[in-house]
């Protein structure tokens, strides 16, 4: 394994709610390495937010460590060294509401900056303007604009501009522009690729949308109901997809040229509905939907493993049949 | 760098500016709202000048005519004479002094830790901070109002001070309750859970960033309220509980006059009316600010 | 004669900041049968047009400057409002995107169901349903869009349902009634992929079966490219291009539409191209002429000058751009 930025190991998060106990994170591993984009994709309930939301430090960890640079940080937020705080930075979702509408875009520029003593006041000012210019922002124009007078576009771009204000190593994207539109999202993830190369930062990224990672990641990894279900480099991931789930997945995108039809698996078609997270089917949580399930996929839950340099799968089928050299259905 | 904060002053302040245009753009679209407005302005500055425009401001307190006492409406006497011979539109617009500042004294007294309270609970929702204060709250708001103000009056001594004091200890707990249904889904929302991340103090949360969001609903139901609280503070008047006499109040002279009805109606009725158009005056702006806050669809 | 025909709208707001022009000029058409989509940027007006077809539009602030909507030949914003109700409830018939705010939380999946029905008159000869039929029309309905288990789901509340249950059994309500032109506003856009997948394939099917014709606006380029078969790019406010939709997609020939699929990630990862620079102008003051001339690397003179007509590129293929002009 290469020296990593980031590790989780053995994470869970269960969350105890009247229906029953919700495992949102059971058991993953994964690391990130310096400079790499890590895109983390599974649908709504797969636990990847919760993921990013453990890392950064909104709960804590059920169980399990998250380790960020030799800095054991899967504790208490409350004892999360400061400069921890500064150095892993979250860019959330929702840019409507990650901005607070009452302030102006300079006063939401500058808590980040008073909270870790960056600079004198007018220092804080130059700062402020130079993040604006650097996520591309006319700063006199957009500095006293007050969040609803600007895009959606723009308003991630400035939740971008307040997460680089503390000259953070890692940002974690948690789906960043899935509430653009394409020709917007275009600009903020070209945005996003330049400032990993100059300011040398190490992104989780977190989506729902495969045809993205394709072109932003460089590991992809699948998340189904708390669970990682596969991790390989990008290219060997589009190009020789295992899991079923992956599969189903590809095969479900909707895509705009017959080139990429080519590419989805034809087979996988999507069938059933996430189970429920309080009720998680016994062996491996996919089996209720999978079409390459067998006999043993209901008893026991498979486990990680590594089938070509880098690229782990967690599937019964899968794994018969890479050892008997097909493929699965 | 001088010239640069001044720049940054003054661009500052063009943004409030627009931000307040905008405001009354909004306000002036329903013209009962504006009608209400200046209703508003004019009581205020009847009331504030009560002793320049009133025609007899000395008959306003402690005073006796008994020459002049129970004149019917005239042009000396615009709502006419009370049955010791004083001016009651004199009596009237003095009345609106107390009214008016039993309005904002309440209010003053009672918003403040209503909303502190409301927004601490609000950003601790489920700890047992939420629940010592939201179950104070519930046991106040428990009692009556009215019951509990004439509680309060009745054991310490009945006058203006102490009014003020009894129906703001009745005030807050609706704060805190407005406030707390804001705050607490304020709390998930992601600026605040932005702002924790990167570990801004907890009196930064709650005043600058979960504050400005609750203010809306604070100073709609703050113009609503004080109707409520005039008359409330009429209706202690009324059953002479509130100030005494010879305090011009215009529950108090309500109730005077209503011992003398019906043929001497105009002791009454002007100060009743009186009460009935600030408050609905009060609520013609609460409207509108509604309107003002309102999100914008579109 | 098409079934509904949008010809020259245009509608506008009155705000504070001054009156927006949003719609400047949309023209859609769908046959009979046809299944059209309708693609475009969130603030390019696909929503403000779905409203004013349904005349759901708030006026005041909204205002109808001009043009018409023809269903049938008729006039929609000359109807009655008694008239526009009747062509709510049983020619033209909408899904949205939200089906939570489309579904009443109070009653139950069936109440809601029969409530249509009954009121649909589409018993024999215009007249009302037994209650036998009502029964299983409502079973049946649901049974078509792929849900397990209806009578049980009859007897549910929308918020036991997940989001894509919900959206079946709003796209029951919306066929059960059999009306012939099916507005879907978006209706997919909260869903997981593998859910979408399944509930477009089932659409597709129901609508293919029913003959329903179908105008669908979404953003998504990708999900109109299965269900559709000619296709309107608009975008401020009038439509840029149209064709039949795999062409459109394959070829795009109006230079918005060809920065837009430029901007749209591929499996084949070639990477996503910087989008459009510029942003959707400001309907306080729109550019004169064709609104995109200003983000346009093609722009020309006579570009700011008039709104360039739809000119035909290829056979069945229109643009409206100066470009194409010989």
């Amino acid at each position: 394994m290469p020296e990593s930025i980031l590790s989780v190991e053995h994470l869970k998060k269960h969350f105890p709610t009247k229906q029953g106990l919700v495992r949102a994170i059971d058991d993953i591993t994964f690391s990130v390495a310096p400079g790499d984009t890590l895109g983390l994709v599974g649908e709504s309930g797969s636990g990847k937010t919760t993921t990013a939301q453990c890392v950064v430090g909104m709960y804590p960890p059920t169980s399990g460590e998250i380790r960020f640079k030799e800095e054991q940080i899967g504790t208490a937020f409350k004892r999360r060294p400061k400069y921890v705080k500064g150095d892993l930075r979250i860019v959330f979702q929702d840019p409507g509401s990650s901005l607070n509408p009452k302030r102006t875009i300079k006063q939401i520029l500058s808590i980040p900056l008073k909270v870790h003593h960056i600079g004198t006041q007018h220092d804080r000012l130059a700062r402020m303007k130079e993040l604006l210019n650097m996520v591309e922002l006319p700063a006199d124009e957009y500095l006293y604009k007050y969040p609803q007078a600007i895009g959606g576009g723009e308003k991630q771009m400035v939740a971008l501009a307040r997460a680089l204000a503390t000259n953070p190593s890692f940002v974690l994207l948690d789906e960043p522009t899935s509430a653009l539109d394409v020709s917007v999202q275009g600009k903020i993830i070209n945005l996003l690729i330049r400032l990993q190369r100059e300011l040398n930062l190490t992104y989780l990224f977190i989506t729902h949308d495969l045809s993205l990672m394709r072109n932003v990641s460089s590991r992809v990894a699948i998340m189904y109901l708390g669970k990682l279900c596969e991790i390989a480099p990008t290219v060997e991931f589009f190009e020789r997809p295992i899991h079923p789930y992956t599969k189903m997945l590809l095969s479900s995108i909707p895509v705009v040229s017959d080139a990429e039809e080519a590419l989805k698996p034809r087979k996988a078609i999507s069938k059933g509905e996430i189970p429920s997270p309080v009720n998680i089917p016994p062996g491996c949580s996919f089996h209720s939907r999978c079409l390459a399930r067998n006999g043993r996929c209901a008893e026991d839950d498979p486990a990680m493993v590594e089938v070509a340099e880098g690229h782990f799968v967690r599937c019964h089928a899968a794994l018969e049949s890479e050892l008997s050299g097909h493929g699965p259905a | 760098m001088r010239q640069e904060r001044k720049a940054d002053f003054l661009a500052s302040l063009a943004q409030r500016r627009r931000t307040l245009a905008k405001g009354w753009y909004k306000y002036s679209r329903n013209p009962l709202s504006v009608l209400g407005l200046v209703v508003l302005v004019l009581i205020g500055l009847a009331a504030a000048l009560a002793p320049h425009i009133t025609p007899y401001p000395a008959q306003a307190g402690a005073y006796t005519d008994f020459q002049n006492a129970g004149k019917p409406p005239s042009f000396e006497h615009f709502f006419g004479t009370d049955r010791i011979g004083r001016d009651v539109f004199t009596r009237v617009v003095f009345g609106y002094r107390f009214s008016l500042l039993l309005g904002i004294v309440v209010l003053g007294l009672g918003v403040a830790p209503g909303v502190v309270l409301g927004l601490i609970a609000g950003y601790h929702r489920g700890t047992w901070v939420e629940a010592v204060i939201m179950r104070t709250t519930d046991v106040f708001l428990a009692v009556p109002p009215l019951v509990l103000a004439l509680a309060i009056t009745a054991m310490l001594t009945p006058n203006l001070l102490n009014e003020m004091f009894a129906i703001a200890l009745l005030w807050w707990p609706w704060y805190c309750r407005l406030v707390f249904a804001v705050s607490s889904s304020l709390r998930s929302q992601f600026f605040v859970r932005e702002a924790e991340l990167s570990g801004a103090s907890e009196a930064h949360i709650l005043f600058r960033e979960m504050l400005p969001n609750c203010l809306a609903p604070i100073l709609t139901k703050m113009t609503l309220d004080m109707g409520i609280v005039i008359l409330l503070g009429a209706s202690l008047s009324f059953i002479g509980l509130g100030a005494q006499p010879p305090t011009p109040c215009l529950g108090t002279m309500v109730a005077d006059g209503a011992k003398r009805l019906p043929g001497e109606w105009w002791g009454t009725i002007f100060p009743a009316l009186a009460i009935v158009i600030v408050i609905l005056a009060f609520n013609l702006v609460g409207d509108g600010l509604r309107d003002v806050f309102a999100v914008e669809e579109v | 004669m098409a079934l509904l025909e949008a010809k020259d709208l245009h509608v506008g707001y009155r705000t504070f900041e001054g009156y927006l022009h949003v719609l400047n000029g949309v023209k859609i058409e769908v046959d009979e049968g046809e299944r059209v989509g309708l693609v475009g940027e969130t603030g390019c007006g696909k929503t403000t047009t779905v409203k004013t077809i349904l005349r759901v539009l708030p006026m005041p602030p909204a205002q109808v400057q001009g043009g018409e909507i023809l269903y049938r030949g008729e006039d929609v914003l000359r109807m009655s409002t008694h008239a526009v109700r009747d062509l709510r409830r049983r020619e033209i018939t909408a899904i949205f995107q939200d089906p939570l705010q489309a579904l009443n939380p109070m009653f139950t999946v069936g109440t809601q169901l029969r409530d249509i029905l009954k009121d649909s008159k589409a018993g024999r000869d215009g007249g009302r349903l037994t209650k036998r039929d009502i029964e299983k029309r409502c079973i049946v309905a649901l049974q078509e869009t792929g849900m397990p288990d209806p009578e049980r789901i009859m007897t549910n509340y929308p918020s036991q349902l997940s989001g894509g249950m919900r959206q079946r059994v709003c796209i029951a309500e919306a066929l059960s009634r059999e009306a012939r032109l099916l507005l879907a506003d978006e209706p997919t856009t909260n869903l997981d992929v593998t859910i979408q997948d399944q509930i477009l394939r089932k659409l597709d099917e129901l609508v293919d079966e029913k003959g329903t014709s179908v105008l669908m606006i979404t953003h998504s380029m990708g999900v109109v490219r299965d269900l559709t078969q000619r296709l309107y790019v608009m975008y401020a406010g009038s439509m840029v291009e149209t064709a039949r939709t795999k062409e459109l997609l394959a070829c795009p020939r109006h230079p918005y539409t060809q920065g837009l699929m430029k901007s749209v990630p591929r499996l084949t990862g070639e990477g996503i191209s910087e989008g459009i620079p510029g942003r959707i102008p400001n309907y306080l003051e729109p550019p004169s002429g064709c609104r995109f001339h200003p983000r346009c690397e093609h722009v020309m003179p006579v570009c700011k000058e008039a709104i360039p007509p739809f000119y035909a590129v290829d056979e069945d293929h229109f643009a409206a751009c100066y470009l194409y002009r010989s």
